[in-house]
């Protein structure tokens, strides 16, 4: 398990970190959120060792995070880069070779993964030959080579197209089932709501809220509530306590309320108030819950 | 990656993908090229004995073109190869006829009842023509003076054309030249090869640093494992690089005999090379830290400017030291990591350093290349995960992770 403790780091006068706290654990992705600037890059860097933090600590299975722990984890940087002219596969074997890998196992891992990427007839081509899309591919293969226990992706879902998306998604979620832990940052939020085990979310370098997705969504003190008739007529009873807000179209009706609202109560007024064709119940989506944490 | 492990991986990175890439491969083919052609084009162009024509008016001048030829080929002897420069006559009936032709060039001076000299010009073209004439009619005059005291000619002629004073120099030993000689030749070419090569750290530092591999590779290397191994395998390069080229023009010489190799001091060699090794340690190190400090390849030329100054500073010092081995300047920049690889081989070449002195700069300059590789580590730890603009080297200094 990856602990983020307590993490402290300022650039002069500005706090880039303000007591960074959450944990990644193994076989679980998480989705680091927060706006531009909140402080996910320094956290990310302060894994592995290029940022040092004024105070705090980075732990992996319990012990301060290590030269040997690194060469197990692998790391998808914001600013992508390889070098241009050196061929895919030569690259992606030094890498391997960097993180501890012999020669000819390097050059089979690099193989194989260009191969699940789609660029087996790249392998000898420049990295500069290849479209943005692929090079893409490329940089997430060389975070993938070694099988990290820890991986950390900073923004690897930006510029990529939907089919990149999938595939990006794909393996990542097969990373975690094999037990690695996956961290990574994004703005897309509905994408993270699909696919994360858990979140954080960082504002003012300070996580402010983290968990599992369902454990942050169900904790959230408002509820949406949305129901429409056959026929229009239907109002609400008066009687009813914990709407924050309603508003009404035609035979629609959507409400907010507070989690403590007497769902049963209400589902049992409209059924007898006439036909129903819809009814919802649900937590607020990711990115409310995001806007509000960070408003 | 731990240690020394990690650091050479680098290194073999950077001889396996330099080594293999166009740039390099060109520019060796162009350096060989070159270094062929300046030994071989001077000779074939300039090379073998040159064919005077000279205009001879009146009576009293076959003795002194005879003369002449004679001190050509006394010369030739002397230095034991080569041929004798070849000289013709063209007579002409007077003056007026011999000037016109003197002035369109079709003879290169004109020689009068043994008497006069006419030259083309008042300029100082060709007058070692003129020496050389002057010379043999010298010669002829000694001649006829001693033939009246019944000497040999040919022993004039002889004790003319030799060096009758044998010279020696202050530092004993024979003073033919040579030492100084091969010492600026290396000198130079040190010069060269440290600025070349330490311009490929600073530009393959910049290189990683504009295309962001920098981070991917900071996340298992530490900075000097970085350092070290780039300084490393673009030594290696270089130094393969540098004796091919040099074989190339040993072999060049060897077989056609054009340039004469004197027997190299082995010290001498022995030195040149291994104060190669420091110096090139000295400038690359430092070249990488102000490559670390700037992101674009455009700005990495003024970020090492500097060092540039200081590898031109040391290279004026020790041709001051090549007149002045004992000098104070020479001995305190002996001591100087950025001066000392270009004086003390200097020195060491003109005997001026005793091995103790010697010993002792070896260690300075070894123990400042430690500090200076530990120094550079924390500019460029500092340096590389800083983008966009140019990095003030306070700064870097001051954000480094250790």
């Amino acid at each position: 398990m990856l602990l983020i403790d307590d993490l402290y780091k300022a650039y002069g006068d500005i706090a880039a970190l303000a007591g960074c706290s959450f944990r990644v654990v193994p076989g679980r992705l998480l989705g680091f959120l927060g706006p531009n600037g909140a402080g996910k890059t320094t956290t990310m860097r302060a894994v592995f060792g290029l940022v040092t933090p004024d105070r705090g600590r980075v732990l992996w299975g319990g012990k301060p995070v290590g030269v040997d722990d690194r060469l197990r984890f692998g790391y998808m940087p914001e600013s992508r880069g390889l070098y241009p002219k050196m061929k895919a596969a030569d690259q992606l074997g030094y890498l391997g070779r960097l993180h501890g890998m012999t020669g000819p196992d390097a050059r089979t891992a690099a193989l194989a993964w260009l191969e699940r990427l789609g660029l087996a007839d790249r392998a000898a081509d420049a990295v500069e030959k290849l479209s943005h899309g692929n090079q893409q591919r490329v940089q997430l293969a060389a975070a993938l080579i070694h099988q990290p226990e820890l991986l950390v992706l900073d923004e690897p879902f930006s510029g990529l197209d939907p089919i990149g998306v999938e595939t990006m998604a794909g393996v990542l979620r097969e990373r975690a089932a094999a037990g690695a832990a996956v961290l990574f940052s994004s703005h897309q939020l509905d994408l993270v709501e699909d696919l994360c085990d858990d979140v954080a979310i960082i504002h003012q370098g300070k996580v402010v809220k983290a968990g599992s997705v369902v454990e942050i969504k169900d904790a959230s003190p408002v509820r949406h509530l949305e129901f429409e008739f056959s026929e229009p007529g239907y109002r609400l009873p008066e009687s009813l306590e914990g709407v924050i807000s309603s508003q009404t179209e035609g035979n629609r009706h959507r409400l907010l309320v507070r989690s403590d609202v007497d769902v049963k109560a209400v589902l049992a007024d409209a059924l007898a108030a006439g036909q129903i064709r819809r009814f919802i119940y649900t937590p607020p989506s990711l990115s409310e819950i995001f806007l509000e944490a960070v408003g | 990656m731990r240690g020394l492990n990690g650091l050479l991986l680098v290194a073999k990175r950077e001889l396996r993908e330099r080594g293999r890439s166009k740039a390099f491969l060109i520019s060796s083919a162009v350096t060989l090229v070159l270094v062929v052609a300046a030994i071989v084009l001077p000779q074939i162009l300039g090379g073998g004995p040159t064919t005077y024509q000279i205009g001879v008016i009146g009576e009293g001048n076959t003795e002194i073109i005879t003369a002449l030829s004679d001190l050509a080929a006394a010369e030739v002897a002397a230095a034991g190869e080569g041929e004798p420069d070849v000289f013709e006559t063209v007579e002409f009936p007077d003056r007026p006829t011999a000037s016109s032709s003197l002035a369109e060039g079709d003879v290169d001076m004109v020689l009068i009842d043994g008497t006069v000299l006419l030259r083309p010009t008042e300029t100082f073209g060709d007058s070692s023509l003129a020496g050389r004439l002057q010379q043999a009619a010298g010669s002829v005059r000694l001649q006829r003076l001693v033939e009246e005291n019944g000497q040999a000619a040919a022993d004039v002629i002889g004790i003319l054309s030799s060096n009758p004073l044998e010279e020696e120099s202050l530092r004993g030993g024979e003073g033919d030249g040579t030492r100084p000689m091969i010492a600026y030749a290396g000198l130079l070419l040190m010069y060269i090869a440290i600025l070349s090569y330490g311009a490929w750290t600073l530009t393959g530092v910049t290189e990683e640093k504009n295309n962001r591999v920098v981070e991917v590779l900071l996340a298992t290397l530490r900075p000097w494992q970085l350092l070290g191994g780039k300084v490393l395998g673009i030594g290696l390069l270089g130094i393969i690089q540098f004796s091919l080229t040099v074989a190339a023009a040993y072999v060049v010489i060897r077989v056609t005999g054009f340039i004469e190799v004197p027997d190299l001091p082995v010290g001498a060699l022995v030195s040149l090379v291994g104060w190669f090794v420091l110096g090139y340690a000295v400038y690359a190190v430092s070249y990488a830290a102000a490559g670390s400090l700037t992101s674009r390849p455009e700005d990495a030329q003024s970020a090492s400017f500097p060092l540039t100054m200081l590898a031109v500073a040391g290279f004026f010092v020790s041709i001051e030291a090549l007149n002045n081995p004992d000098s104070t300047l020479a001995r305190v920049t002996s001591f100087i990591p950025f001066t000392a690889p270009f004086v003390v081989p200097i020195r060491q070449a003109l005997s001026a350093i005793g091995p103790f002195e010697h010993l002792a700069t070896v260690l300075a300059v070894l123990m400042s290349i430690v500090f200076l590789v530990r120094g550079a580590a924390r500019i460029y730890a500092g340096g590389l995960l800083r983008f966009g603009g140019r990095v003030k080297l306070r700064e870097a200094w001051r954000s480094a992770r250790l």
